[in-house]
């Protein structure tokens, strides 16, 4: 399969700004990283619903709070490793409250190669997974992104969106997505099913490609979203594939891989799943790519998990 | 009767909700409900209309001082004063925390200190950029005020001049276990709120008079925002809980709750004799 790539942080602000032409409740909330995550687009044409707090992101986060209790629709963009660790309290606060805060999270996983171990939101999933109301979507290529962002104004509660800051293949969205419903995006049989989240679809493809080459047939499959997960889907899977690979660019503790182990142990017989992520340790800086492939993210590590 | 006596026989009233509430659950903090509550309800019964869309907001950032917000919620009928025994037990509706769930009329879900100013700050922001007129009170606690939240907060709402927004302090001058500067010092508070470019208005917050007066000071500022650093005393109107840290948190004894009740009875009488 031939195609460009293309950063989907780079879309974030002009998504923001259709949405924010449709809709008039939607404010975005910047932790002076507006030209990082492009949300200063927004700040261009809507300056009245463009709130700037500095570096303060817990401020930032409550704040939120305050804007969603107005009935306004606030997204909170900054880095995966702000928005889900610095201020973890703040929101885990508006998710028992339920309050109607959109989130868009940046440099997730290894995206930040350069900024090295500090910036890397590694444990972005993890944390995110376990509040409670708190919707986690992973949006994979353009029309997700915008898709993503459509099904977070109609929902009314806390959404956590994790943007790809690393290139993903700049493909249509096979089919529409949907909150609750992963995609097959492959189905060449049952040898096994690889399972990504949208930031590691590019090793996904590449790794599906290469078990094409050998002759194996399986599935791929783009989780999309998190949480709620499709268990149906996982469910099924597991039980007609012999073998799960989950990729993720995250630890492989609490993120893809735990949510897949987690929704299919109480199956008699199930596939084995095996992780593929960052083992427990911290990463270090270089380029994104060359992080990614020492720390786990690379097609050799995939096969090996498919055991060849 | 004049406004000021009616208010201070609310606040009076809500003392002995707040003894009550706490006597019968046998838990909660009392004495920093005690020291709030001549500020809550004077900002309830003056400022806050129920029957608006739009409507002014509280903030109550000490969230731990939920028992008078309660008490004020059920001088305004929201509560039931028959729910009182249920406070923080459970299938309550009465949490030990204020929750926006169960309490829609509560504006903010607080608890873990140091949020609130900023949760106030988000709505205030609104409330200007649609120029809505109402104002957004928040109330945070002297040792809360060691978060640093806050201080974002505080920065931010000056830099974007937001004069509907009033900071209240509620310096009762102890935390959990000790006096609240010896843990931390906050001082100079006022002088610091000031170098924020707040307008600061100190206040002893148990005198209704003086808190009646702030908020109507409050009115006159335009251009910042205001900042009152009200001075309380702990336990304010229970003879054996002020000043006393105990009383941050703790259950009354049959003999304790008669007593803390007898000294709200003597307050009440001395209230409706006073000119």
């Amino acid at each position: 399969m031939s195609y460009d790539t293309i950063t989907l942080r780079e879309l974030v602000g002009g998504v923001l700004v259709e949405a924010g032409k449709e809709n008039k409740d939607i404010y975005v909330i910047d932790s002076d990283l507006a030209k990082s995550t492009t949300t200063n687009q927004f700040e261009e044409v809507f300056p009245e619903r463009f709130v700037e707090t500095g570096i303060a992101e817990q401020n930032a986060m409550s704040i939120a709070a305050g804007i969603a209790t107005e009935g306004r629709i606030p997204f909170y963009v900054n880095f995966a490793i702000f928005v889900s660790g610095t201020c973890w309290t703040q929101l885990r606060q508006i998710c028992y409250a339920n309050l109607n805060v959109k989130l868009i999270a940046t440099h997730p996983g290894m995206d930040g190669g350069y900024d090295g171990a500090t910036h890397h939101a590694n444990e972005d999933l993890a944390l995110m997974r376990v509040l409670p109301n708190l919707k986690i979507l992973a949006p994979s290529n353009p029309d997700e992104l915008k898709a993503a962002v459509q099904i977070a104004i109609a929902h009314q509660g806390p959404v956590y969106i994790r943007c790809v800051r690393d290139a993903v293949p700049n493909l249509p969205a096979k089919e529409t997505v949907q909150m609750g419903k992963a995609v097959v995006v492959e189905d060449d049989g049952d040898d096994f099913a690889l399972i990504y989240e949208g930031s590691a679809t590019e090793l996904a493809f590449k790794s599906f490609a290469a078990c094409r080459e050998k002759g194996k047939k399986g599935k791929l499959i783009n989780l999309f979203s998190i949480k709620p997960v499709d268990r149906d889907l996982i469910r099924q899977t597991a039980g007609t594939v012999k073998r799960i690979v989950t990729i993720e660019n995250h630890s492989v503790i609490g993120g893809l891989g735990g949510l897949i182990a987690e929704t299919v142990c109480d199956i008699p017989g199930h596939a084995p799943v095996l992780r593929v992520g960052v083992e427990d340790v911290f990463t270090e800086s270089g380029p994104s790519g060359l992080v990614k492939e020492k720390y786990g993210l690379n097609v050799e590590h995939v096969l090996g998990k498919l055991g060849d | 009767m004049t406004d000021i006596k009616q208010l201070k026989l609310t606040a009076n009233r809500n003392r002995k909700r707040i003894v009550e509430m706490v006597y019968q659950a046998g838990v909660g903090h009392v004495g920093g409900a005690l020291s709030v509550i001549d500020l809550l309800t004077a900002i309830y019964e003056l400022e806050v209309d129920f029957s608006e869309e739009k409507r002014t907001r509280v903030v109550l950032s000490k969230g731990h001082a939920t028992p008078a917000l309660y008490a004020e919620l059920a001088q305004k009928g929201i509560i039931d004063e028959k729910d009182f025994p249920t406070f923080r037990q459970i299938n309550s509706r009465l949490q030990g925390h204020p929750y926006t769930c169960d309490i829609p009329q509560v504006d903010a879900t607080t608890g873990l200190l140091g949020q609130g100013f900023s949760t106030a700050l988000g709505m205030a922001l609104v409330k200007k950029r649609e120029q809505d007129p109402h104002r957004v009170y928040a109330i945070a606690g002297d040792g809360e005020t060691q978060e640093g939240q806050i201080w974002e907060a505080l920065m931010m709402a000056a830099h974007y001049k937001l004069d509907n927004l009033v900071y209240i302090f509620d310096y009762n001058k102890l935390s959990s276990g000790h006096p609240t500067n010896e843990v931390i010092n906050l001082e100079p508070l006022a002088d610091k709120l000031a170098a924020f470019n707040y307008h600061v208005i100190v206040i002893d917050g148990n005198d209704m008079e003086q808190v009646v007066n702030a908020l109507k000071e409050v009115r006159t500022v335009s251009g910042r925002p205001v900042a009152i650093v009200a001075n309380t005393v702990k336990g304010k109107g229970v003879s054996f809980m002020e000043n006393v840290p105990k009383w941050h948190s703790s259950g009354l004894t049959d003999a304790e709750y008669e007593t803390a009740m007898r000294d709200l009875s003597a307050r009440e009488e001395e209230i409706c004799n006073e000119l």
